[in-house]
């Protein structure tokens, strides 16, 4: 005890130091990845923002202290102090200048000028530039996006339902997907681009490299002093050459780079409609985007009603072939059946997702055999979805119906083995149907879960609900509160018909019973 | 029709039937009698071979099982279908309506289809005084109709012997007598059935009672010379 005191104060002692200065917390999303933040071989987490960071840290005299969270919510962060456990001071993540979010947080003045850029495989002839994505009479082109990002919103607009937009919240595999010509091309920011290009030799950028914008930090309203210091770091670092020399160390110095300087003594931010100016009256009258993005969100929820719809009754058809064989089968059955529960369930939704859509083509392919990696690559997110919540909730409903059939009193088998009928009509006829009854009310309640589950879709490139208000939010967050409750109210609007029904049947069930002894 | 013969059965080391011997002509009423944990009850379940014995055999009309060994499904199902089994509680299929139940042997372990069982079905409804009942669930049904249906459904694979295990035990006087009432038109109809029984009304009506006691048979013969003693 006393050891661990005086090893204590020793480690307090020693701390102290480094807690002289004031920590600089930068907000950032780690599996964004490469080349903006990610771990070298060694865990080392490195990166040209990494080093941006520790570069505008040691002029503000503070010591640069990385806080991870979810891209999309980072800005969210600023809402909260900045000293609460997670909390952060900038966001530094290759956040946009964008109107909305400008108009919430304080953005700096710009850091980085990137375009967005269109990458294929090397030997895909059908995309030689942006104009191939255009649909000419044949099948749309599938085109794989980080969700919530500038690529996402320029394809929209541009291509809007000419090409097939899966969108995905990790980068990387939306890359290798390409490459294994199970998406037809990609479309990244720049400093993905270049880092993917140099890792996956198959791939290439094809078109001219569109639509530039600035990557900046944004900071809190009230953080005027803080955003002038960082304006100033910003400043020297492009004048003395430090952001230059940081950039092309990842290969990222580029022509656009030039511009930084003159916009960091233009009026800023500069104004987001140009086109407007002088016409004050004609932002006002814009439409609402509400009804868009109601749309969007109803036909996000018929997605989720979708794979609901077609995975539980599945989940339950094997449910209940698994749990019958692991009550009445053979031991030969029960062991690997009892198996197949304990691993489906001891395992991750999510897991199970990624094998069925990402590893298990990827290991086909590598079979060798023709018709096998057809089949992988055939694999579409929806098949994949619905098989995945299918499996993973057939493990629930195997042990619903397992407890269901232990509840049926033994003389039910008795009186019909002694009527004649084999143990299987017996389980067929007599004991199944009144099992089913009995579990429906918590084979329903798996129902309901099952519906919200289908969110964990979305690594698969399924833009379902809860993904949809994710990506919806990035561009409208001063619509955040609205979109929230249209969201959870679609749920709702889903998910209690279904409470209703499940109700109606316990009724109906209570009603069956007492006949049973 | 029916013989057994030097039936041992064992639970473990506690030996419950010792050596049983027993036969019943065609339509005879054979009555077990005697305390409870005789062994009667057990001794029926061996019949239909819901339990399985360390040795001796059953033999009902040439379908046999021997003791020893697990039995082969096959040759139980056919020795199942002639010899029926009425039990002390009812066991009724709750998810079926009262007709469906005594058409249920028939569809399932027959393989008829509904139409064909049907008509047969009903008339044994009508038989059992439950005609109007048809569709009611068992839930529906007091005790004594429950017991009546499972008599019907037993009476629709029209087996050659009827086993009763307590058939009124779980019932209430009144309810009894409406089941007594149906098991005493069988037996006058020439029913072939062993009955464990409580009811000495219903006994002294059999052919043959056999008095169990400790597993064993410790007297057989007509009703008047066995139950005499113990009235």
């Amino acid at each position: 005890m006393k050891k661990l005191a005086i090893a204590f104060l020793l480690l307090l002692c020693t701390s102290l130091p480094a807690q002289d200065k004031k920590p600089f917390r930068w907000g950032t999303d780690p599996t964004g990845g490469a080349p903006f933040v990610y771990q070298d071989d060694d865990g080392k987490y490195i990166g040209f923002e990494v080093e941006l960071a520790a570069y505008l840290a040691k002029k503000l005299d503070r010591e640069p202290k990385m806080v991870a969270g979810d891209w999309s919510n980072l800005p969210q962060q600023l809402n909260k102090s900045p000293d609460v456990e997670g909390g952060i001071d900038v966001v530094l993540n290759g956040y946009e200048l964008q109107e909305d979010l400008a108009g919430k947080y304080l953005p700096t003045r710009p850091y980085y000028v990137f375009r967005v850029v269109l990458m294929t495989r090397k030997d895909n002839p059908a995309i030689r530039g942006w104009s191939d994505l255009y649909q000419r009479g044949g099948e749309r082109k599938t085109v794989g996006v980080l969700g919530g990002t500038v690529a996402q919103e320029y394809l929209e607009k541009t291509f809007q339902k000419q090409i097939e937009l899966l969108s995905n919240p990790d980068v990387a595999n939306v890359i290798k997907l390409v490459r294994d010509k199970r998406l037809d091309a990609t479309v990244q920011d720049s400093p993905a681009a270049t880092y993917f290009l140099k890792e996956y030799p198959e791939l290439a950028a094809v078109g001219e490299p569109v639509r530039p914008g600035f990557y900046v930090i944004y900071c809190r309203q009230d953080d005027k002093e803080l955003v002038a210091k960082l304006d100033a770091a910003i400043a020297d670092g492009i004048k003395d050459g430090t952001l230059q020399k940081i950039y092309e160390k990842y290969g990222l110095w580029t022509d656009d780079q030039e511009r930084l300087l003159y916009w960091q003594s233009q009026p800023w931010p500069p104004p987001f409609h140009p086109e407007a100016e002088g016409k004050g009256e004609e932002k006002k009258d814009a439409p609402s985007p509400l009804p868009r993005l109601s749309r969007e969100l109803a036909e996000a929820a018929w997605v989720t009603i979708k794979l609901s719809f077609l995975s539980f009754p599945i989940a339950m058809a094997i449910g209940l072939a698994v749990g019958v064989g692991r009550v009445y089968g053979p031991r030969w059955v029960r062991v690997p059946f009892t198996l197949y529960v304990e691993v489906i369930r001891g395992t991750p939704l999510l897991l199970q997702l990624f094998i069925i859509y990402y590893l298990i083509p990827d290991l086909l392919a590598r079979s060798g055999i023709g018709f096998l990696g057809d089949l992988g690559r055939a694999l579409t997110p929806m098949v994949a979805g619905v098989l995945g919540l299918a499996i993973n909730y057939s493990a629930y409903e195997a042990e619903n119906y397992r407890a269901g059939l232990l509840a049926i009193p033994k003389g039910q088998m008795e009186a019909a083995q002694a009527l004649g009928m084999s143990r299987f009509a017996a389980i067929w006829h007599v004991i199944v149907p009144q099992a089913i009854r009995i579990v429906i009310p918590p084979v329903t309640n798996d129902f309901i879960a099952l519906f919200k589950d289908t969110s964990a879709c979305s690594i698969i490139l399924v833009v379902e609900l809860t993904r949809k208000y994710n990506e919806l939010f990035n561009f409208n967050r001063n619509l955040i509160v609205e979109l929230a409750f249209l969201t959870a109210g679609l749920y709702l609007l889903m998910s209690y018909p279904l409470s209703i029904v499940a109700r109606r049947l316990e009724h109906r069930l209570a009603s069956l019973k007492g006949g049973a002894a | 029709m029916i013989s057994v013969t030097s039936l041992t059965k064992f639970h473990g080391t506690h030996r419950i039937l010792n050596a049983v011997s027993l036969t019943v002509n065609k339509g005879e009423v054979t009555a077990l009698v005697g305390p409870s944990g005789g062994g009667k009850s057990t001794l029926l379940r061996c019949i239909n071979g819901l339990e399985t014995f360390q040795s001796g055999e059953v033999d009902v009309v040439g379908q046999k099982l021997a003791g020893g060994k697990p039995f082969d499904p096959k040759s139980l199902q056919k020795l199942r279908q002639k010899v029926g089994m009425v039990f002390q509680q009812f066991h009724l299929f709750p998810h079926m309506t009262a007709l469906e139940n005594v058409m249920s042997g028939p569809r399932y372990a027959l393989g008829k289809s509904r139409a064909e069982a049907e008509p047969l079905a009903r008339k044994l409804l009508e038989r059992v005084g439950l005609k109007e009942k048809a569709d009611s669930k068992p839930a529906n049904l007091s005790g004594g109709q429950q017991q009546r249906v499972a008599i019907a459904r037993t009476l629709a694979v029209q087996p050659v012997a009827i086993l009763f295990d307590e058939p009124t035990s779980a019932l209430d006087p009144a309810m009894a007598t409406e089941v007594l009432a149906v098991m005493r038109d069988l037996a006058a109809e020439g029913q072939t059935m062993i009955v464990v029984t409580h009811d000495m009304d219903f006994a002294e009506r059999a052919t043959v009672v056999h008095r169990m006691k400790a597993g064993e048979i410790v007297k057989s013969g007509p009703p008047n010379e066995v139950l005499k003693d113990h009235s």
